[in-house]
């Protein structure tokens, strides 16, 4: 523990030789965590006994990577009795503050203490595992929580923001400084020492403490107890998703700790293929897809971004094979997912023009070409050699705004996505194949215009 | 060598100190383990350990050292009493390729878990030889998997398995490679195929005097049920292909990557050239018809806008063997065409590819086999200068 | 010098470990498979084996020799279907070794088979031609050279030669010099490569010095010449030695292959500027027929060396030499044998004339032909018939072609190019002219329309 905060001696001149009192440590300490920053807020309450008139409060944090700038401090009782007067960063000392708070009443009192932390980060993580038919998918989601922030954080009941929040400066930045809030006078060296240090991470630091560790009580507790799996707490604040772990958890520094997130379920999903060559090239690309709603067993909260390693049954033994990883975007609620498994080689799109002709030639007094047509037919040979069904999705891109298109063939749904796009869905059965043909007219020239004029 | 170790710290409470980690006792050795080799990219490894866990909360360490696993993908699964034994959390120590899972159990037991993960430096190749009979009709296909482990990691009688086909029981160490064959199928169907491609192939061999233009062999092979196959995708590797000699001996006919081959797929697989066949194309005629000129009142100024230019093609195709061949003759036309004369028979391959199937006989005692294919065709051109381009997607 | 080692290891030993080897007799039979357009040759070589019920391990090395290992292959000739041949491991911390896990139902001597491809064996066909005093015929004597650099000897070989175009993906050699038989999914740490390289330094040394110290290997000299069986399998040609030979690393062998007298040859010489500039080139030209007393098996590849009898006592003159290229049953051969002064080739460009000019609505020329007289004079100053290929090429598709004088037979060879085939008698001179008409402009136009 390196955050350690003293009750000074009253009226005794500012870090001259006094007495102090170390106090115990922090009695409970909440972490929010968010992820899209490196920013987490923490607010822990301490008994402080104060005594009537001025108390000199010492808070020091070193070796750790605390925003200075954020540090508050609150009585949580007899609030009109006692006033935090104010804050003080004294000179030729880092990372230690001094508050003055002046009391009209004396004795045990509960005092908040929040500030801003980075290094301390959490992610999402997900595991899925199909079922043999592919039909459905056991979706297993975690959360991991990592601490580098150089404080131990015992017993900390754990929060997580799923949300992009706006930050001016980078916390590490702010906790780096050589004076809380900087210099005006701008020292060269110094900039120079701060720039340096950059955001190297504060891991293995070589300093040692002189602190005792408290007895500590491991997050089991006793044995004997059959404990359960711990639940966590999903609710919407403004436009973020709050994630609160049951109960408290204790994560020290160096230390990642992986959680489940939620119950394992049954989603139901999609075996989506898809061939778009302007975005993939000419190969044909795994997706599982499913929607984050209540008919997929889901719907009640947004699933915030994170990787998911996706794993096949292959047996009634549970025996398992890796079908492949993805990243997951964010999921608000009802969103459709689709989860990129990369590309395969077992279903078959192949793309071929067939005929390529000009026509409709338009000549300028001179002779020269002014307007023409282009027509290609294209043929679209799809197999699907596997022995599930599967949805495959083809986007042409057609690179000019005037066209005209007919199709014919197993051609499915057909869509115009936007102004040179289209998209055609269509299923297939368990090995089997499709065939189908569209013709693009596109106009170039004095075309275009008559095209726009019809 | 024994690098990945599983250890049950048993003391649930101890002094801990916040950097250094006190291990307790080791596990035993893992039990049942399975090297899954079905993703070419990654290699899933699940073992099988038997926990002695005590009423309560137990934690177990799980460190490695020298290997390359993906932390993430580590899983633990609980086989006997999934109900009863739960994977509370699992907790990653600071600068160390080790984690500590937190488990539950309602009473103290040995309790089976599963423990999978992906490993690195340790993945298969698969290899084919196909032995073809004397008349080239059918081949015996045999397919090995070759295991490369070169992951840091020994294995004790571990099941080796793809996603079909025989699986092992063996023990591989470190650095060693192995290789198993996994099928064998007799009597697999084959088409011999000749191809004269005109996109890539020299035309007239008359100029590389010193030079045979050997035209490219393959077997075609189909992977479905008549071939008897087709009941998997066929994976991709190196494919060596001989030919029974009728001496009871074979000869080494040549060897070809044979792609990832779907069901229902066809695979066709180089051996090597014949140079019994000639084929010997030449453009025999071009002119240029039906141009259009910008209209300028001096004859000097003007452009031209457009034209088709006719071309003359014709490819004598000779056999020299003894035995009747069909040859698969590709040209190109590429651009906006037209055939307007051809004696042969052709497919639309795609917009700028047409395919000839020339059936052969065998060469006579008058000498080779002979037959020419002519055709003309007219490619219009846009822009005088402006050459058709191929398109074919 | 034997190195390829086999030995049968002691039963529920474990692997690798010091255990009583019995080192097994040599290979009872070797064949020699030997390619020449690659550097490959299929090894098979059979061994009896004592083999026990239950497990059997086998160990085979080959250090020094140039074994591609992940050609290895093993079967039991006899028991097929009591005798599994499990495995192939190629164990972690040696090189040049692999080792077979054999599970048998029977016990006693079977013969094995042991099949591997290795680098380092080659062969190549070469030919000398004597040509008669009047060069009508030429007695061929068909030769082929098989050089065994493998690093292992071969005794009493069945040696075979492959002629054909095989497809290959990797070069034998490499593969047989790879530090793990099939690579490493990973790549190779740097302080390995370094270790890797000096071994392979020091191999070749040996290898070398083995080689010097092999002077004593040839076998008895034959009584008779031996015959070469051709067959033809596949796409390929398959030469087989009758009996065995004996071929110890670092030497070569010389046999004869065929040799047919007195195959009628023509003494023809070529014209044409744009494939060998202003000169003429003489060939030898014959037939893969039965006519030229050829034609039973395609002639592979090779280098010919053309010699001609200038007297009655078979003294030799040397003509030239000329590589060529394989020739199938029924195809016309002809070997380059270089320029020549002694036939003569000599276009001129006689005339030249412009007409049928066309104007345009302002006067001004929108089409016109040229015409040009060419005269070819051609003399052969040797006291044999020759005959002359001459070929034209025009640059432009729009042309037409008038002859005169005895200009043989002409052909169109493409859209530009014509050939004239023309016979000189012994000491004797022929000229011919041709008047080329091309056509420009919008002459072309009209020239496509007359021609429709």
């Amino acid at each position: 523990m390196k955050i350690i905060l003293v009750i000074l001696a009253m009226a005794m001149p500012l870090l001259a030789k006094v007495d102090l009192t170390t106090l115990p440590g922090r009695d409970s300490v909440q972490l929010t965590i968010y992820n899209s920053a490196d920013l987490t807020l923490a607010r822990e309450s301490r008994d402080l006994t104060i005594r009537q008139g001025l108390n000199r409060l010492q808070f020091s944090w070193a070796n750790t990577l605390i925003d200075p700038t954020s540090l508050e401090m609150q009585p949580l009782a007899r609030q009109s009795d006692i006033d935090v007067m104010d804050l003080t960063f004294p000179p030729r000392v880092r990372e230690l503050g001094l508050w003055n708070i002046n009391s009209e009443v004396s004795g045990k009192t509960p005092f908040e203490i929040s500030y801003f932390t980075s290094g301390v980060s959490w992610r999402a993580f997900y595991m899925g595992t199909l079922s043999e038919d592919e039909k459905k998918m056991i979706l297993q989601g975690y959360v991991n929580v990592s601490n580098n922030s150089g404080e131990d954080y015992e017993n900390a009941q754990v929060r997580m923001v799923v949300g992009d929040v706006n930050l001016i400066d980078r916390i590490a930045m702010l906790a780096r400084r050589q004076y809380a809030y900087d210099n005006p006078v701008k020292m060269l060296g110094q900039t120079v020492t701060n720039t340096a240090l950059g955001d190297e991470k504060l891991v293995g630091n070589n300093f040692s403490f002189d602190y005792a560790m408290p007895g500590m009580g491991m997050a089991g507790g006793r044995g004997g107890v059959m404990k359960k799996l711990k639940e966590v707490v999903k609710e919407s604040l403004s436009e973020y998703q709050l994630y609160s772990i049951e109960g408290t958890e204790t994560i020290r520094n160096g230390w990642s700790k992986r959680l489940p997130s939620f119950k394992p379920v049954e989603v139901p999903v999609k075996n989506l293929y898809k061939f778009d060559d302007g975005m993939y090239g000419y190969t044909v690309q795994r997706f599982i897809s499913f929607k984050n709603d209540k008919e997929h067993k889901l719907g009640e909260v947004a699933i915030p971004e994170g990787m998911i390693k996706v794993y096949r049954n292959v047996d009634d033994e549970g025996h398992l094979s890796y079908a492949g990883g993805s990243n997951f975007k964010y999921v608000p609620v009802n969103e459709d997912v689709e989860l990129a498994l990369g590309s395969v080689e077992d279903v078959v799109v192949e793309p071929m023009l067939m005929d390529y002709k000009t026509a409709n030639y338009r000549f300028d007094d001179k002779g020269n070409i002014k307007g023409w047509d282009e027509v290609r037919t294209f043929r679209f040979e799809l197999k699907n050699t596997r022995d599930v069904p599967i949805k495959l999705e083809i986007k042409r891109n057609f690179d000019s705004s005037y066209w005209t298109i007919s199709n014919e063939g197993d051609y499915g749904e057909y869509e115009k996505i936007d102004h040179d796009t289209v998209k055609y869905t269509i299923e297939l059965g368990a090995e089997s194949k499709k065939v189908f043909d569209y013709v693009l007219t596109s106009y170039n020239g004095s075309r275009i215009d008559e095209y726009i004029k019809k | 060598m024994k690098i990945i170790r599983t250890i049950l710290v048993l003391v649930m409470v101890m002094a801990t100190m916040a950097q250094g980690r006190i291990k307790l006792v080791a596990l035993p050795e893992r039990a049942d383990s399975i090297v899954r080799l079905d993703n070419p990219q990654f290699t899933l490894i699940e073992e099988e350990r038997v926990l002695t866990l005590q009423q309560g909360v137990n934690k177990v360490d799980f460190s490695w050292k020298g290997v390359n696993i993906d932390v993430d993908s580590i899983r633990l699964s609980v086989i006997d009493h999934p109900d009863e034994v739960k994977l509370l959390n699992v907790s990653y120590p600071p600068n160390e390729a080790a984690l500590v899972w937190e488990i539950s159990s309602n009473q103290a037991r040995e309790e089976t878990v599963r423990i999978s993960y992906l490993l690195g430096g340790i993945d298969r190749l698969v290899t084919y030889k196909a032995v073809a009979d004397k008349d080239e009709t059918q081949v015996d296909l045999k397919s090995y998997i070759v295991l490369r482990n070169f992951s840091g990691e020994d294995f004790d009688n571990t099941q080796i398995v793809l996603d079909y086909g025989q699986t092992f029981m063996r023990d591989i160490r470190h650095e060693e490679t192995k290789q198993l064959q996994f099928f064998k199928k007799t009597e697999v169907p084959i088409t011999k195929i000749w191809t004269f491609d005109a996109r890539s192939m020299v035309w007239d061999p008359e100029t590389v005097p010193d030079q045979n233009i050997g035209i490219p062999v393959s077997y075609r092979i189909v992977n479905d049920k008549k071939s008897k196959l087709g009941d998997n995708a066929l994976w991709d590797g190196k494919t060596r292909i001989y030919q029974n000699d009728g001496h009871d001996s074979t000869i080494f006919l040549g060897e070809d990557n044979a792609p990832m081959t779907p069901v229902g797929e066809k695979v066709e697989l180089k051996l090597g050239n014949s140079r019994d066949i000639v084929v010997t194309q030449r453009k025999m005629d071009t002119k240029d018809i039906n141009k259009i000129f910008t209209k300028e009142s001096d004859y000097r100024n003007r452009r031209l806008v457009m034209f088709d230019r006719e071309e003359l093609i014709t490819a004598k195709i000779e056999n020299f063997k003894d035995k009747t061949a069909t040859l698969t003759m590709i040209q190109q036309i590429p651009g906006e065409w037209e055939m307007l004369d051809c004696n042969m028979k052709y497919t639309r391959k795609d917009n700028n590819t047409i395919e000839f199937e020339v059936k052969l006989p065998a060469r006579s005692a008058d000498g080779p086999a002979k037959k020419e294919l002519e055709m003309k065709y007219v490619i219009r051109h846009i822009r005088a200068n402006q050459q058709p381009r191929v398109i074919n997607r | 010098m034997k190195k390829i080692i086999i030995v049968l290891m002691m039963l529920a030993v474990p692997v690798l470990a010091k255990v009583d080897l019995t080192t097994l007799p040599a290979r009872d039979s070797v064949q020699l498979t030997i390619y020449n357009s690659a550097d490959i040759t299929l090894a098979r070589e059979s061994r009896d084996l004592t083999i026990r019920e239950g497990l059997n391990r086998l160990q085979f090395s080959w250090a020094n020799t140039l074994i591609d290992p992940t050609s290895l292959e093993m079967m039991a000739l006899a028991h097929q279907s009591d005798i599994d041949v499990m495995d192939l491991t190629f164990p972690p911390r040696v090189r040049e070794l692999g080792l077979w896990n054999i599970q048998s139902e029977v016990s006693g001597k079977t013969p094995f088979e042991i099949s591997y491809f290795t680098s380092g064996i080659s062969w190549r066909a070469f030919y000398m031609g004597t040509l008669s005093e009047n060069e009508s015929k030429m007695t061929l004597q068909g030769y082929v050279r098989v050089t065994n650099n493998s690093g292992e000897d071969y005794e009493n070989a069945q040696v075979r030669m492959v002629v054909g175009e095989i497809n290959l993906l990797d070069q034998i050699s490499m593969l047989a010099q790879r530090q793990y038989p099939y690579g490493s999914p990973m790549p190779i740490p740097k302080a390995f490569r370094e270790t890797e390289t000096l071994s392979r330094k020091s191999n070749t040394r040996s290898l070398g010095m083995l080689a010097d110290g092999l002077m004593m290997a040839e076998s008895a000299p034959a009584m008779m010449a031996k015959d070469v069986m051709k067959e033809s399998l596949s796409e390929y040609q398959l030469y087989s030695i009758e009996g065995t030979e004996t071929i110890s690393n670092g030497w070569s062998k010389r046999l004869p292959s065929f040799k047919p007298k007195d195959v009628p040859v023509k003494n023809l010489y070529k014209y044409e500027e744009r494939m060998y500039g202003p000169n003429v080139i003489r060939f030898l030209s014959f037939k893969n027929d039965k006519e030229h007393e050829l034609g039973d098996s395609p002639i592979p590849e090779g280098v010919l060396k053309v010699y001609r009898n200038v007297d009655a006592q078979s003294h030799l003159a040397y003509t030239g030499q000329s590589g060529f290229k394989y020739i199938p049953v029924g195809e016309d051969v002809e070997l380059n044998l270089g320029a020549v002064g002694n036939v003569v080739v000599e276009p001129k460009l006689m005339d030249y004339k412009t007409d049928n000019y066309r104007f345009d609505g302002n006067g001004n020329i929108k089409g016109w032909d040229e015409i040009r007289t060419f005269k070819v004079e051609l003399k052969n100053t040797r006291e044999i018939p020759v005959k002359l290929e001459i070929k034209r090429n025009f640059d432009s598709s729009y042309w037409t072609i008038k002859n005169e004088g005895k200009y043989g037979e002409y052909e169109k060879i493409d859209l530009d190019t014509v050939k004239y085939t023309i016979e000189l008698a012994a000491r004797a001179k022929k000229e011919f002219s041709y008047e080329l008409t091309t056509y420009n402009g919008s002459r072309m136009d009209e020239f496509i329309k007359a021609n429709r």
